[in-house]
């Protein structure tokens, strides 16, 4: 791993178009600044990796699982569209 | 285009049905094209079948349909992607898991379908949203984000 020392107010540059900017240090915390383009997408690591889990675990749900869901919706509107009912 | 899936068998998808994931999803990164299916026994439920894995399919929900305090706010960097001109093509869901034998919804990290595109990202909300939001017959209190 590549470890730089940065002092409050300075960047590092990933790439040509990533800027990541130290905006703080207090104690054991420092606030990041990250400037990158909008189709790069920028995660707290331990967010995205609870994500990825989810998502997995998510994908194993069949319909026999989910058969009784009925009964904690409310009324009305709001269900996803069928396809095609645009 | 014809599609053989594990949960639903045979299936036919329309083209301009397709939702195109351009990140897939985490997790589900090779995972690009979607198509959104109504349950065939349950109106309030959706399922988000991929199209290049049958085996891969996520039962999604409107979550203002479950959790009608839900309020969903998501940086501008989050959807900026989606190029959506107005707020009114988007459409939100949530996918839903399960937590012990209880269903839950993931209210951290909603997916946004950009209707009139068919692109569809999945976002992460800001705020004290939880990833397991257990369905319960008494309504749980959400936490007020931060």
């Amino acid at each position: 791993m590549l470890v730089l020392s940065r002092q409050r107010d300075e960047s590092i540059m990933i790439g040509d178009n990533i800027v990541v900017t130290i905006v703080d240090i207090r104690g054991d915390k420092v606030r990041l600044g990250i400037n990158a383009p909008a189709e790069v997408p920028v995660h707290r690591q331990e967010v995205y990796e609870a994500i990825q889990r989810e998502n997995i675990r998510a994908a194993r749900l069949g319909p026999g699982d989910t058969e009784n869901i009925g009964r904690f919706a409310n009324r009305g509107s709001g269900q996803p569209r069928e396809p095609g009912s645009r | 285009m014809r599609l053989t899936t594990s949960r639903f068998g045979r299936i036919e998808i329309d083209a301009g049905d397709v939702i195109r994931f351009p990140s897939g999803l985490p997790g589900l990164e090779d995972c690009r094209e979607w198509a959104l299916l109504a349950d065939s026994s349950n109106e309030a439920l959706g399922w988000l079948q991929c199209i290049s894995r049958p085996d891969v399919a996520l039962a999604v929900v409107s979550p203002r349909r479950f959790v009608p305090d839900y309020q969903v706010r998501i940086p501008r960097s989050e959807l900026t992607p989606l190029a959506l001109s107005d707020i009114r093509q988007a459409q939100v869901v949530a996918v839903v898991g399960t937590t012990g034998a209880s269903l839950t919804l993931n209210l951290k990290a909603p997916i946004v379908i950009n209707v009139e595109a068919r692109t569809g990202r999945q976002v992460v909300a800001s705020g004290d949203l939880p990833l397991h939001y257990e369905l319960t017959p008494n309504r749980q209190p959400l936490r007020k984000s931060a």
